[in-house]
């Protein structure tokens, strides 16, 4: 089935799909304008398989364009909209998409130089004039395998990759998660996780496939600004990455609000302290809360923890999902034993078709079928999985994933330095914060500060290391390869 | 220094990445711009303990009082008493 058809499947069209801002939009409105934006692509020569951006933060727009694209069979391309215009051009030269779906006010010059070729579907389309159109086109048939979606994530280098994504991934990476959570009709899920992130694209799927109303909050970075969404929408659930369970644990009013209505928690996107999640349940001993471990190249979601298994298995990623197979096996192949190390694969309908564009990366991470994580995990006697470290060099500044490779490219763009070596150290408000050891020139009279400016110019915000640091000399081996190892243990 | 014009210097280097050009007024929306994110709320909290030893409470963190560099310089001026009162 075609995937927008099998989203909006379930929602009756007198039902709330959605609330954005003052605005309010039933199943029945959402479908009207998924069939306004549907003529609105096909006008602009739009084919079946073609690649569309979508780029802005999270509206009605972005999720009636999403769905035009995958209901023509066409290839949807969510941009993040806080990249550099220098980023986004990277991006747009790997995906190439012909036509933009963007807010009117989001694309600043240096945006549309970036799209420079695309045509422009603004949300004027939505409100287009169809009476005298032509009858808006039906659903694509698709096959299961056929593209979906391309997600763009940061690669272990420092250029982006795009995962690609299926109708049949989707489908089956929504289903598994409704099922494990039971999310239904009357849930009201609180968004504040950008569609560009797949932990947040999941979230939209979910939701709408279960008929339930999604509330966006695009303008939650103050936390008490989302408790107050929280409680005027009287949302049933709420999902975030450690970082913002943190604020709301420590630095906001949550604990004193009675939220009556939220009743759900979905974590995902990096460890959450088990101190945090034993704050969390004694503060909501009745709240359901879902700690879930998932990656872009697996649609989105691989694991949970069983609610039963919380306080038996604190710190555990839990077992794979319904449909969702996990092995943790050691360099042999073999199965770990309790205790032993060993990197997590997984097997399932969610293990996305690969990187586009990228056979190399391609066959070293999806192999025979089976995606191998790169994360590093035990398995306990009851088959639940903790994670210990990571294989692949990233780093998770408040839920997004950072290569180190980008971090350190950035500075080496500076004459002056030498070396650069990234890593993440934890960091009570970031989940992870950057660090930077870099070793200069002799003679070089660059500072810290100066690098500071450096980075600050030129990735975004959540990029910027919290701290850099100049050495002598960076650790290595006697292959010459930096030693992160020896890094991670300086203080 | 004004404190207005320290906490435009903390925004100009710190979310608008050195921008001097860029046109920061008084009423330039910076949550709902997105000028301030997430990440930049933190920082902002911990530069207003830094530079004026303002002990931010949660139930302060409204956009009442952090949408805009006027806003802020009202909302520090308002609390400086306080805290040096303290």
């Amino acid at each position: 089935m075609n995937t927008a058809n099998y989203l909006l499947e379930t929602g009756a069209d007198h039902r709330l799909a959605l609330i954005d801002g003052e605005q309010s939009y039933t199943y029945g409105e959402l479908r009207a304008a998924v069939v306004a934006l549907t003529h609105a692509l096909v006008a602009n020569g739009v084919q079946p398989q073609a690649h569309v951006a979508i780029f802005g933060p999270n509206t009605y727009f972005w999720i009636a364009a999403y769905l035009a694209i995958l209901k023509l069979g066409a290839v949807a391309v969510p941009f993040s909209p806080a990249a550099k215009p220098a980023q986004l051009a990277e991006m747009q030269k790997l995906v190439a998409c012909q036509v933009v779906c963007a807010p009117a006010a989001q694309l600043t010059p240096a945006h549309r130089t970036v799209f420079g070729d695309c045509v422009v579907i603004t949300e004027a389309a939505l409100t287009a004039d169809l009476s005298a159109g032509p009858v808006g086109p039906s659903s694509a048939e698709v096959a299961p395998t056929q593209l979906a979606a391309l997600m763009l994530t940061s690669g272990t280098t420092a250029r982006p990759r795009a995962v690609c994504v299926t109708h049949r991934n989707i489908q089956a990476n929504t289903n598994s998660i409704i099922a494990a959570l039971e999310i239904g009709l009357d849930d009201r899920m609180l968004v504040v996780l950008p569609f560009h992130y797949c932990f947040g694209t999941s979230l939209l799927h979910t939701h709408l496939r279960a008929g339930a109303t999604l509330v966006l909050a695009n303008n939650a970075a103050l936390p008490e600004v989302l408790l107050n969404e929280l409680e005027a929408h009287s949302c049933t659930s709420f999902a975030g990455v450690p970082s913002v369970y943190q604020l709301l644990l420590r630095n906001s009013t949550f604990p004193r609000r009675s939220l009556p209505a939220l009743r759900t928690f979905q974590q995902a996107g990096g460890k959450l302290q088990p101190v945090l999640i034993e704050e969390l349940t004694a503060l909501r001993p009745t709240a359901r809360i879902f700690i879930m471990y998932g990656q872009t190249e697996a649609t989105a979601r691989l694991s949970y923890l069983p609610l039963e298994q919380m306080q038996a298995k604190r710190g555990s990623i839990g077992r794979g999902l319904p449909g969702v197979k996990l092995r943790v096996v050691n360099e042999a192949g073999q199965e770990v034993r309790p205790g032993e190390v060993g990197q997590i694969i997984a097997y399932g309908e969610n293990v996305t078709a690969g990187y586009l564009n990228d056979p190399e990366s391609t066959a070293r991470t999806f192999v025979g079928g089976a995606l191998h994580t790169g994360d590093l995990a035990t398995v306990d006697a009851d088959g639940y999985i903790y994670i210990v470290d990571r294989q692949s060099d990233f780093i998770k500044p408040l839920g997004h994933r950072v290569s180190s490779h980008e971090i350190e490219a950035c500075v080496l763009a500076l004459p002056d330095v030498l070396a650069a070596a990234a890593i993440g150290v934890p960091d009570p408000l970031l989940g992870e914060a950057i660090r930077v050891y870099v070793t200069l020139r002799p003679g070089a009279v660059l500072d810290e500060q100066a690098m500071l400016a450096h980075y600050k110019r030129t990735l975004p915000r959540y990029m910027t290391p919290k701290q850099i640091v100049i050495l002598a000399q960076l650790p290595m081996n006697s292959q010459g390869k930096v030693l992160k190892t020896a890094l991670r243990q300086l203080v | 220094m004004e404190i207005k014009e320290r906490i435009r210097e903390f925004i100009v280097s710190n979310c608008l990445f050195g921008d001097t050009s860029f046109d920061l007024r008084d009423d330039t929306a910076l949550l709902d711009s997105g000028i301030i994110d997430s990440t930049g709320v933190i920082e902002l909290v911990l530069f207003l303990s830094e530079a004026f030893g303002l002990d931010v409470p949660p139930e302060d963190m409204l956009p009442a009082n952090f949408n805009s560099l006027g806003q802020l310089t009202s909302y520090v001026q308002q609390r400086i008493p306080v805290a040096s009162a303290l």
